[in-house]
């Protein structure tokens, strides 16, 4: 089954008809480009592709190079979106380093953020025989309080249990199999008919946008860096697609293109950045990126803007007056897995 | 060791020249190319940017036809979608969604409130029909007005602050089809008992049992926030009316702190600019919290948006076999 796919996916990928076509245009090209002596700045989407891939690293890039590496994907994504498609490279304001933080004591685990996140940033949407093909950068925990299955029956099961021949078993009690219990499960997959459910509270988890990233640690040709607002973003026209950033990660942030990515042109949402929302391509890794296409616009980021209970808070962590600020100021804060020593600028609090 | 490592980063060098030389030549061969093909005007190419071009200055709608009309002449080279995108977009126009709380935050759809990405005011959930995403997010909204000051330092945010009036937008003002509440309830009703409420004949919907308001645990009843003198307001414990876009300003006299709070941005939702003084939409209380049921649930329950796939290759029993259900 698996593998009829794949097959699929590769024939798919061969009669693709841009790949197909520019190279037999650029062929075609090339021999009239031979006779011809005159030159004009013109470029056609379909000659891009070739200059795409030898692009260099958008931070390599001069001024000038930059134009032009937007202006081909602009053109290409115009083409292939069927309409105006614009694709930004604001650099990043000065003098600002965004935080983020939420208020677990108020979510309410509705999964809008999510789904806003995914309408805003263009991620695969998946297709009905591969649902789980769709990318999601925001994941939604649901916890249940005092959640423990802790049982005195099975205190002294110890494991390997004793047979015949002998107790050989090291474990004095428990098992190693099944647990005395278990506490505090994470559920991926609730869904309930109304949320909050009774007794839970959720936490939902993204890119914690580390001040020492272990995935840009772990890039071997870096590929994703940290920008000067403190956002981790990725060049992807220049990710191979190794996935050591995404086994790096302890914030399982990271989400990876196995397939062409599907979304659909009236879902594609048009207003793009370089190193943010712009449709990626199969093979190369993306995340949350706190919506670097909104926020260096000065809006708030989509999940943010989603949230119906105001459990969000973004902000300049560098201005002592932004609400992120008066949240660590006031609050109880703390980080995800602090004790990896990421130093995430994604903080959760509590009233 | 060391001269082995010599010899790779020569090779490295080498193959990396190439790359670099012919990178230069591929880059500037096709613009050559394309010259020639303008000049000549017989490339499908030129022909389908040409209509699109052309199609952009009228409709949107139009323009996506235009375009696949274009790839159909071009040997159909890769746009089949098109024609599909049309219908879902002409349906969804009419679409009534919700902001924060259900029934009581509405807001209808509008398609290309922002012309230059072809926005519509906000995206809503195809299943919940609950607002995910803001094309507009001052969309029906207006100044906050003269909310009074602190003399504080949380001022300097008033001057661009915006919400969206609610007078417009309450449950029992839609039903009666914008008739505002003394429509049925003119003139000012008799004076009544301080808290001694009586079974309601109506809006039984807003209220299940007004003798147990959800509110105030007892020491509180209808008419310490709505008008008795005139229903289409509330009123403060001074006897001064409030109206329904500022319930803030009545909720905070109560509820001091988490005013304080709110007016500082730490409590409650914004959306708009991230930046301190930036233009922003102060969502108000009654836009997030139902005040008749609030001592039950901070949030009335909501449907949640529809889980994430399970992992390829994992079904539903596998998960559950798994144990992953952990225990309850």
């Amino acid at each position: 089954m698996s593998e009829d796919k794949r097959k699929n996916d590769i024939a798919e990928g061969q009669d693709d008809g841009t790949t197909k076509e520019s190279r037999r245009d650029f062929l075609k090209k090339l021999g009239v480009a031979a006779a011809a002596t005159t030159v004009a700045p013109v470029a056609t989407a379909k000659a891009a592709s070739i200059s795409e891939h030898l692009q260099t690293h958008f931070e390599m890039m001069s001024d000038s190079q930059k134009e032009k590496a937007i202006a081909r994907l602009e053109e290409r994504y115009t083409e292939q979106f069927g309409k105006q498609v614009t694709v930004a490279g604001t650099p990043a304001p000065e003098g600002v380093l965004f935080g983020y933080a939420l208020n677990i004591s108020k979510c309410i685990g509705c999964r809008r953020c999510v789904e806003a996140c995914v309408r805003e940033n263009n991620q695969s949407r998946g297709d009905h025989e591969y649902p789980n093909s769709a990318i999601q950068w925001i994941r939604v925990l649901e916890m249940v309080r005092g959640n423990d299955t802790f049982q005195v029956e099975n205190l002294h099961k110890g494991s390997p249990s004793s047979s015949a021949i002998g107790d050989y078993g090291v474990q004095a009690g428990g098992h190693a199999d099944k647990a005395v219990g278990i506490s505090g499960h994470a559920e991926h997959y609730y869904e309930p008919e109304l949320v909050p459910e009774e007794n839970a509270f959720y936490f939902p988890v993204q890119c914690h946008q580390c001040e020492d990233p272990p995935c840009v640690r772990a890039c071997p040709v870096r590929a994703t860096y940290r920008d000067p607002n403190g956002i981790v973003v990725i060049d992807y026209n220049w990710c191979i697609g190794c996935r050591m950033c995404q086994l790096a990660c302890p914030y399982w942030a990271r989400r990876f293109n196995w397939g062409e990515p599907v979304l659909p042109n009236e879902d594609m949402n048009p207003k793009t950045h370089y190193l943010g929302n712009r449709p990626r391509m199969r093979g190369v890794m993306e995340k949350c990126t706190f919506c670097l296409q909104r926020v260096r616009d000065g809006r708030y980021p989509a999940c943010l803007e989603a949230c119906p209970v105001g459990a969000r808070k973004f902000g300049n962590l560098l201005d002592p007056e932004s609400e992120i600020r008066k949240v660590l100021a006031t609050k109880k804060v703390f980080r995800f897995k602090e004790d990896f020593a990421t130093e995430p600028k994604f903080f959760y609090y509590m009233d | 060791m060391i001269s082995a490592r010599k010899h790779m980063r020569a090779a490295v060098f080498v193959s990396l020249f190439f790359v670099a030389i012919s990178g230069l030549v591929l880059q500037n061969m096709p613009n050559e190319a394309v010259a020639q093909e303008d000049a000549a005007q017989e490339e499908s190419g030129a022909v389908v940017q040409e209509n699109s071009a052309d199609a952009s200055q009228e409709e949107p709608g139009a323009e996506q036809e235009a375009i696949s009309d274009a790839g159909q002449e071009e040997s159909g080279a890769e746009e089949q979608e098109a024609p599909a995108d049309a219908a879902p977009t002409t349906s969804d126009a009419e679409v009534e969604c919700y902001e924060s709380r259900k029934d009581a935050t509405r807001l209808t759809k509008k398609d290309n409130v922002n012309p230059k990405y072809g926005y519509p005011n906000v995206k809503c959930s195809p299943t919940t029909k609950a607002v995910l995403w803001y094309g507009d997010p001052y969309d029906d909204t207006e100044p906050i007005g003269d909310t009074p000051s602190f003399g504080d330092y949380t001022d300097g945010d008033f001057a661009q602050a915006v919400i969206r009036p609610r007078t417009k937008h309450l449950k029992t003002i839609i039903q009666n089809g914008g008739m505002q509440c003394s429509g049925c309830h003119p003139g000012a009703d008799p004076a009544t008992q301080k808290n001694d409420p009586r079974e309601l004949m109506m809006h039984q919907d807003i209220v299940s049992d007004a003798l147990v308001l959800e509110h105030g645990r007892g020491a509180i009843w209808c008419f310490d926030c709505h008008n008795a003198a005139n229903r289409d307001t509330l009123v403060n414990h001074r006897g001064d009316e409030v109206s329904f876009n500022e319930s803030y300003k009545l909720c905070g006299s109560c509820h001091g702190s988490t005013y304080s709070e709110w007016r500082m941005g730490l409590h409650g939702k914004r959306t708009g600019e991230w930046r301190v003084g930036g233009k922003k939409r102060w969502w108000t209380c009654t836009e997030c919290h139902n005040p008749h049921t609030v001592e039950e649930h901070r949030f009335d329950p909501v449907k949640p948006e529809p889980p994430p796939a399970l992992p390829r290759g994992m079904s539903e029993d596998d998960y559950k076999g798994a144990g992953n259900h952990g225990g309850h």
